[in-house]
C-alpha cells in the first residue's frame, strides 16, 4: 500500500514538474534564439523640442524576418554631464517596442564644455533579460527654413547654427542637408545638398500639388550626422497647385436626370434602329407597288 | 427543269406537311394546350393572390421566372445572332436550319419577357413603367431593347417568309383551304421574285441581318447589366456581358440541335436535315462549349481568389446547400458536351442530341445558381426571420408557368411550321440556281 502510494506521488509530481516546467523551459529556449537589439536615437523636430526614442526589439538568429519587439519595457533615460548621471525620464515600451520621451523647447539639457549633450538610454535587466545602455552625444543645432520669393523665384533657405556659451551663433559647416514635402504616403525628397557657411538655398520647383488651398509642407533634414544627429524643421507654404478634391458623381438610379451621354446614345442608336425598320417597310411597300403592277394570275 | 415546275413539286412535297394532321400531332396540341391551361389557372390564382403562393419572399425576390426570362431571351438573341450570321453563309445546307433558328429567335422573344412580367408583383402597375420611365434604370434600358429587338425580329422573320408565301399563293392546290389561300396572298404582298423584287428583297435582308446580329450582342449586354451593375457578389462581374452571350449561343445552338432531331424526325426530313448540318451544328457547339466552360472557370476562380466575405460566403452555399446543381450545371453540363462533340466517332445525330439535351439543362441550372444563391446570401446577416424568407423553393405555381411558357413555345412553333413550310423552299430555288450556275460555269472552263 505504501509503495503504490509512493509510486503515484511520484508520478503526480513528475506530471506537475512537466507541467509547470514545459512552458518556462520553451520561453528560455524561444528567447536564446533571439538576439537583442537596443537602439536609442534623438531627433531635434521642427517645434523645436528634442525627441528621445529607444526602440527594443529582438531579432531572430536564423529567421531575419522573424523580429519579436520588447513591451512593457521600462527604459531610464539619463543626461549625463563629466561622471553625473542626472535621470530626467522614464517611458515604457510600447506594443512595437518603442518608447519615447518628449522634452519641449524650452527644456535645459546639461551641456558639456565642448557644447555636446549626453544622453543616456537604459534598460536595467530582468530574470530572464539582460539590462542594455546605449549612449548619445549630439549638439543643439537651431535649423531655420525660409521660404520666400526672391525676384518672383520661390527659393528654400536653410540656415543652421549652433551657439557657444556666451549665446553667439555658429554656423554649420559641411552638414548634409534633405529637402523634401510631405506628400501623402511619405516625404518625398527634393532636393539634397550641403550646409556650408550655415546656410543652404536651392529654387523650389514649379508644378506641385498641394493641399486643397495648395499648401504645401517643406521639410528641411538632417539625418545621422555624427555631431548634431537628426534635426528637422518644417514651414508650411501656398506654393502648390490647389488640389481640389473632384465632385461627387451626381449620376445614380434615383438622379432626377440621367447623364446627357446617355440620351445622346440611346437617341442614336434607337434612331438608327427605327430609321432601318421605317427603311424596311418603306421598300416593303414598294415591293408590293411593283408587284401590283405586274398584275399577274396566279398559276 | 422549269422554275415552275419545281416550284410545284416543292409546293406538293411540303403541302402534305402544312395540311395533314395525324393523331399524333393533334394529342401532342392537346397535351401543350392542358399545359397552358394549367399555366393559366396558375397565373390566375398568382395575380389573385399575390406572390405569397411563390416561392419568392423579401430576400430571394427573384425565382425560376427570371431563369425562364434569361434562358429564353438567351435564346433569342443567339438565335438572332447565328441567323444573322447564316444569312451571309453561302453555303447550301444553311438553308435546312436557318428557318428553325428564325422562328426560334421570335417566339423565344416572345415566350421570355412574359416571365419578367410573372415576376411583377403588382402587374396592375406595369403601365407606369411607360409613363414614369427612368432612362438610368437597365430595367427601362431592357424594356427599350427587348421592344426594339421584337419588333426587328419580327420583321426580319417576315422578310425571310415573302418568298415562300408567294410561292404557296401562286402553287397551292385545290385543296388547299381559302383563308390559306387568302392570308398567303395577302402576306406575300405581290411578291413576283422578278430580279428588281428579288434584289431588293435581299437588300433589305442583308441590312436587317447585319442590325440583329449587333442588336442582339447589345440587347443581351444590357441584360447581362441587370446583374453586374450591383454589388451583389455572384453578380457583380466585368465578363457578366461576354458571358452571357456566349451562354446564350450555347443554349441557342443547342436547342437549334433539338428542334433539328425532333422535325428531322416527325416529318422525316432526312434529305433536307443530313448528318452533316448535325456534325456542323455540334462543332460549332464544342466549340462554344469550351468557351462557356472558360468564362465559367473564370468567373468562380478570380470570385474564389478574391477572399471577398460575400463571395466566400457564396461559394460556401454553392458548395454545400447547391452542391449537386453545381456539378450538375458547371461540371456534367459543359464536361459531358465537350467529351461527346471532341470524339469524332461519338458524333452520331442521337449522340449530339444527346450532348445538346445535356448542355440545355446544364444551362438552365446554371442561370439558376447565378440567380438564387446570390439573393440567398446577402451582404448583411439574415436575423429572426423564418426559414423560408430566406431559402427559395419554387412551388407548383411557378412550375406550372414555367412548363405553359416552354408549352407555348412548343405551340406556337408548331403552329407556324403547319403555317409554312420548315425548309424554305426559296432557299431550295436559290441552291438549284447556284448549282446549276457552278455547272455552266464548270463547263466554260471545261470548254476552254
Amino acid at each position: 500500500m505504501k509503495s503504490y502510494l509512493f509510486k503515484h506521488t511520484l508520478i503526480t509530481f513528475f506530471i506537475a514538474v512537466l507541467s509547470f516546467s514545459f512552458p518556462s523551459i520553451a520561453q528560455e529556449n524561444d528567447l536564446n534564439n533571439y538576439k537583442m537589439q537596443f537602439s536609442f536615437n534623438t531627433v531635434k523636430q521642427h517645434d523645436n523640442s528634442r525627441l528621445l526614442e529607444v526602440s527594443f526589439i529582438g531579432k531572430h538568429k536564423k529567421n531575419k524576418r522573424d523580429i519579436l519587439p520588447v513591451y512593457d519595457a521600462e527604459i531610464k533615460f539619463f543626461n549625463r554631464i563629466n561622471e553625473d548621471e542626472v535621470l530626467i525620464g522614464t517611458s515604457k515600451t510600447s506594443k512595437e517596442g518603442v518608447a519615447q520621451l518628449t522634452f519641449a523647447a524650452d527644456h535645459s539639457f546639461l551641456i558639456e564644455n565642448a557644447g555636446k549633450i549626453n544622453l543616456i538610454a537604459r534598460f536595467e535587466g530582468t530574470e530572464g533579460m539582460d539590462a542594455q545602455e546605449e549612449e548619445l552625444s549630439v549638439k543643439d543645432l537651431n535649423l531655420e527654413l525660409k521660404l520666400e520669393e526672391i525676384d518672383s523665384v520661390k527659393t528654400v533657405q536653410v540656415f543652421a547654427f549652433t551657439k557657444d556659451s556666451l549665446g553667439n551663433k555658429i554656423p554649420a559647416t559641411e552638414t548634409d542637408v534633405k529637402i523634401s514635402i510631405g506628400s501623402m504616403l511619405s516625404k518625398m525628397t527634393l532636393k539634397e545638398g550641403t550646409i556650408e557657411d550655415g546656410t543652404f538655398e536651392f529654387e523650389f520647383p514649379k508644378g506641385f500639388r498641394g493641399d486643397v488651398n495648395g499648401d504645401i509642407v517643406v521639410y528641411s533634414i538632417i539625418e545621422d550626422h555624427e555631431d548634431f544627429g537628426n534635426v528637422t524643421q518644417m514651414e508650411t507654404i501656398n506654393w502648390g497647385i490647389p488640389n481640389k478634391q473632384s465632385k461627387e458623381k451626381a449620376n445614380t438610379l434615383w438622379s432626377l436626370a440621367a447623364p446627357t451621354w446617355m440620351y445622346i446614345v440611346l437617341t442614336i442608336m434607337l434612331v438608327g434602329v427605327w430609321a432601318n425598320y421605317v427603311y424596311t417597310i418603306f421598300n416593303l411597300i414598294k415591293l408590293k407597288k411593283e408587284g401590283d403592277a405586274l398584275d399577274i394570275e396566279p398559276l | 427543269m422549269d422554275l415552275n415546275t419545281r416550284k410545284r413539286e416543292l409546293v406538293n412535297e411540303f403541302s402534305p406537311m402544312l395540311r395533314t394532321s395525324g393523331p399524333l400531332l393533334k394529342i401532342w396540341i392537346s397535351l401543350l394546350l392542358v399545359i397552358i391551361l394549367m399555366g393559366l389557372t396558375a397565373f390566375v390564382l398568382q395575380f389573385m393572390k399575390g406572390h405569397k403562393i411563390t416561392g419568392m419572399r423579401d430576400n430571394v425576390v427573384w425565382g425560376i421566372y427570371i431563369i425562364n426570362f434569361i434562358f429564353f431571351v438567351g435564346l433569342s438573341y443567339s438565335g438572332a445572332f447565328i441567323s444573322g450570321v447564316l444569312h451571309f453563309f453561302k453555303t447550301p445546307w444553311k438553308n435546312s436550319i436557318s428557318r428553325i433558328v428564325e422562328i426560334m429567335t421570335v417566339l423565344s422573344l416572345v415566350v421570355g419577357p412574359i416571365f419578367i412580367l410573372l415576376c411583377i408583383g403588382r402587374l396592375d402597375r406595369l403601365h407606369y413603367l411607360f409613363i414614369y420611365p427612368r432612362i438610368q434604370s437597365p430595367i427601362t434600358w431592357d424594356i427599350i431593347a427587348i421592344m426594339t429587338d421584337l419588333i426587328g425580329c419580327f420583321i426580319y422573320l417576315y422578310l425571310t417568309f415573302i418568298p415562300d408565301l408567294a410561292i404557296l399563293r401562286d402553287y397551292s392546290d385545290e385543296e388547299t383551304p381559302n383563308w390559306r389561300k387568302k392570308l398567303y396572298k395577302f402576306l406575300a404582298i405581290g411578291y413576283q421574285d422578278t430580279p428588281n423584287q428579288h434584289k431588293r428583297l435581299h437588300k433589305i435582308i442583308s441590312i436587317m441581318s447585319t442590325m440583329i446580329i449587333a442588336m442582339a450582342i447589345v440587347a443581351y449586354t444590357v441584360l447581362a447589366w441587370i446583374f453586374s451593375l450591383t454589388p451583389q457578389p455572384g453578380w457583380n462581374s466585368t465578363i457578366f456581358a461576354p458571358y452571357f452571350i456566349i451562354a446564350g449561343l450555347y443554349s441557342g445552338v443547342a436547342v437549334i440541335i433539338i428542334s433539328m432531331y425532333l422535325i428531322r424526325k416527325y416529318f422525316s426530313l432526312e434529305k433536307y436535315i443530313r448528318k452533316i448540318h448535325f456534325v456542323g451544328a455540334g462543332i460549332v457547339l464544342l466549340v462554344i462549349s469550351l468557351l462557356f466552360g472558360y468564362f465559367t472557370f473564370t468567373e468562380y476562380f478570380s470570385r474564389w481568389f478574391s477572399h471577398n466575405t460575400g463571395n466566400d460566403h457564396l461559394l460556401e452555399t454553392l458548395f454545400t446547400k447547391y452542391f449537386w446543381e453545381f456539378i450538375l450545371a458547371n461540371y456534367i453540363g459543359v464536361l459531358i458536351p465537350i467529351f461527346i462533340l471532341f470524339i469524332k466517332k461519338l458524333r452520331t445525330i442521337k449522340m449530339i442530341t444527346f450532348a445538346a439535351v445535356i448542355a440545355v439543362l446544364g444551362l438552365w441550372l446554371n442561370r439558376y445558381l447565378i440567380v438564387i444563391p446570390t439573393l440567398e446570401t446577402p451582404f448583411l446577416p439574415i436575423q429572426d426571420t423564418r426559414p423560408e424568407f430566406i431559402h427559395y423553393t419554387a412551388t407548383w405555381i411557378e412550375w406550372s408557368l414555367s412548363f405553359a411558357g416552354i408549352a407555348a413555345f412548343f405551340l406556337f412553333f408548331t403552329l407556324i411550321i403547319k403555317f409554312i413550310p420548315i425548309i424554305p423552299m426559296s432557299g431550295i430555288i436559290d441552291g438549284d440556281k447556284m448549282q446549276a450556275k457552278n455547272i455552266k460555269k464548270g463547263k466554260n472552263i471545261k470548254l476552254k
